[in-house]
């Protein structure tokens, strides 16, 4: 989760980052009741960056300039982002912009602290110019010095820089974020230094324990760790094929089969969450039901492929489950035909036809479940890739 | 190999639903179960296994508990690590998904000063057919024998163990490393761990999109691994830059020193196939490729 700037430097003035006196904005007649003194900078709040370049930032003198240019910029989109709110700063005369990062390195476990002496707008130079220390160990404030030293700082400004590092670190530590990043970090020609900008990302997975933080999401946090993951269908612009799986790499192992073999999905979806602490054998019918239930509703489908690797789940469980999930969706209906009279029909409303690949316990049982049903039954994974795409070359006919 | 039989074994969180489901598993297969440890629930009992509030409090602490499977509430997974390291368990099974990335690394910093090996978190564990079983690989797909398995997945994992076993191909060990962006063992361990290890004769490294852990691993094998190394790849027609669930195969660049192509599966094949690893194109392909390996290895020479 992104934090918006004045929320990141709500947070950075909690850890005495140095932050200029700000208000927010949330209607221009807002500004009647500004307690800084001009001149002013007003900034849309967006999360998308790159608002500077877009008219997003304005320097004002006094109330009416302020109040026109805050209805200019909550009316002005930064790549179709609608600002949430403004935050109207105090001034600064910057002599020298710095770039500050810190993150996590994934690839070798690590911290890592990012540095550039050419920070500001101008991102390529920053890149080029960008200094890196790795947190080895247990975080101590020299780590920060390397990094200043590194960028080519000395005497005071070194320290003033790294005592901001070092700060940054332990905000990211403290409330589990994946990045605390100050761009520009600002030196005026007293030799004061301020975090004009501030871009702060949450790890998703960790809002649980800050609920501070959980607090300023605009949706309500959709996956509380207690419950299962919920389900996420991704779908693509067409296709008539869905895509049911346990498991994100078995799903993109199914994909690619159905891919090289000419196939189109529209949508496809994994239900897999074996590794949940909540995880019980019933879980995956359940998700698979929920699941099926999500892919009914995309009209332009006409088959569905479920692969399920599902382990200790029987097929014999899950065959049960398929049949349950059509019998719920019959309806009973009248037909009259000429000649005849009013009778009554039972008609599966569920449209796309069911191609299912289980493997495990009980495979026999689960055919013996599903012959009476349209749903098709296979073992081997290649064969129903081409038991869809003649299904799918049949339904084009 | 590193996870005889004989390993005396606790599970950490047995009282959570996934503990609770594969405790019973687990010790139907014959792993020693010696132990459960669920704060609060200390006296009682699953599946016949007793429970302790600690683990200090296991009497078979004493004589040495080699391994721990964590099934906790993944805020509480660090914690539960930490106190098995203490008390001198060096095996470290993560099964719950959803440990922060920042726990991860301060327990990866542990495990690295006390030489604990740490296999997860949000993977299925350790299985070494017909031996013992750490975790939650469905031991009907699996078969004991000479390929080495090692993944980043689950239920993927469980298709190509029974693609092999049913090829007549055995494993000597199945082992996802896990699914999160950081886990606490990597490919390169891995693979040097099947090298020195006799029952191995071939490895079959199953990866995916994301990351640059199938990069590194590539690097790997052309520096140190002698030992033939099959390669599948999954993610090739994923959409790029969305959640398909895993963490880790979402492909971004934003840290600098990743290349804008590392991370794709083009990028992934390439670095296999110049290290002279050929690459599977579909799971069904890895039975011939790892026979056409079989026959050219030098003990199968000996023995012909």
């Amino acid at each position: 989760m992104d934090l918006l700037e004045y929320q990141a430097k709500e947070l950075f003035r909690t850890v005495g980052i140095p932050v200029l006196p700000s208000q927010r904005i949330d209607r221009p007649k807002d500004l009647r009741n500004l307690t800084i003194p001009y001149p002013v900078v007003l900034k849309s709040q967006v999360y998308i960056g790159g608002r500077g370049r877009m008219g997003g930032v304005r320097f004002v003198e006094n109330t009416i300039d302020a109040v026109a240019a805050a209805q200019t910029i909550f009316n002005l989109p930064i790549m179709g982002e609608y600002p949430k709110a403004l935050l109207a700063e105090a001034k600064f005369d910057a002599v020298q912009e710095f770039y500050l990062a810190v993150t996590l390195n994934r690839s070798i476990r690590r911290p890592v602290l990012l540095g550039s002496c050419k920070g500001g707008m101008e991102v390529q130079s920053a890149i080029d110019q960008m200094q890196q220390v790795v947190v080895d160990g247990d975080f101590s404030p020299f780590y920060a010095r390397q990094l200043a030293l590194k960028m080519g700082l000395q005497g005071d400004l070194m320290n003033a820089v790294s005592a901001v590092i070092e700060k940054m670190y332990w905000l990211m530590d403290d409330k589990d974020l994946d990045l605390v990043e100050i761009n520009p970090l600002a030196v005026d020609s007293a030799g004061q230094i301020m975090a004009l900008d501030g871009k702060v990302t949450v790890n998703d997975g960790s809002l649980g324990r800050h609920p501070d933080l959980a607090s300023l999401s605009e949706s309500p946090i959709i996956n509380p760790l207690d419950l299962q993951p919920e389900l996420q269908m991704t779908m693509e612009t067409d296709g008539t094929i869905g895509i049911i799986c346990n498991g994100a790499g078995l799903t993109m192992a199914t994909l690619d089969l159905v891919y090289q073999m000419g196939g189109k999905p529209l949508c496809f979806l994994n239900i897999g969450s074996e590794t949940h602490h909540q995880w019980l054998p019933s879980t995956l019918c359940q998700r698979l039901e929920q699941g099926l239930a999500r892919m009914g509703q995309q009209s332009q489908l006409k088959v569905i492929l479920i692969n399920l690797v599902g382990g200790i789940v029987s097929c014999q469980e899950i065959a049960q489950t398929l049949v349950q999930f059509l019998q719920a969706h019959t309806r009973n209906m009248r037909t009259y035909s000429r000649g005849q009279e009013e009778s009554i029909v039972s008609r599966v409303v569920f449209t796309p036809q069911i191609i299912v690949r289980l493997v495990g316990k009980d495979y026999e049982a689960a055919k013996e479940t599903l012959s009476g049903t349209s749903i098709v039954l296979l073992e081997d994974l290649d064969e129903s890739i081409r038991e869809l795409m003649s299904r799918v070359k049949r339904s084009k006919s | 190999m590193i996870f005889p039989p004989t390993s005396q074994v606790i599970i950490q969180g047995i009282t959570e639903p996934l503990g609770m489901t594969y405790a019973p598993l687990m010790k139907a297969y014959g792993t020693h179960i010696v132990a459960g440890v669920s704060p609060g629930a200390g006296g009682g009992t699953v599946a016949g296994i007793p429970i302790y509030d600690m683990v200090e409090q296991i009497p078979a602490i004493s004589r040495g508990i080699s391994t721990t499977v964590i099934c906790t509430h993944p805020y509480a997974a660090l914690d539960a690590a930490l106190e098995a390291i203490r008390a001198g368990i060096r095996q470290i099974i993560l099964i719950s998904q959803g440990i922060p990335p920042l726990d991860m690394v301060h327990l990866v910093r542990q495990a690295e000063a006390t030489e604990t090996l740490v296999v997860g978190p949000n993977g299925p564990g350790v299985i070494v057919p017909g031996q013992i079983s750490l975790g939650i690989h469905p031991p009907d797909f699996y078969m004991p024998g000479n390929v080495g398995l090692i993944t980043r997945n689950g239920p993927l994992t469980y298709e190509i163990a029974r693609t092999l076993t049913r090829a007549g191909i055995g494993q000597s060990i199945g082992v996802s490393i896990g699914c999160d962006a950081i886990v606490g063992s990597t490919f390169p361990q891995w693979l040097q761990i099947l090298e020195e290890d006799d029952q191995t004769e071939v490895i079959v490294l199953v990866g995916e999109i994301g990351g640059d852990s199938e990069e590194r691993a590539a690097h790997y094998i052309s520096e140190a691994i002698d030992k033939p190394v099959i390669a599948y790849i999954a993610g090739h027609t994923a959409p790029r830059n969305r959640r398909i669930g895993h963490a880790g195969a979402i492909i971004e660049s934003r840290t600098f020193d990743f290349g804008p192509d590392i991370g794709t599966a083009e990028s992934k094949v390439a670095a296999f196939k110049r290290a002279g690893v050929p690459v599977a194109e579909r799971p069904s392909q890895i039975p011939d490729l790892v026979h056409k390996l079989l026959k050219r290895s030098p003990s199968n020479l000996q023995a012909s």
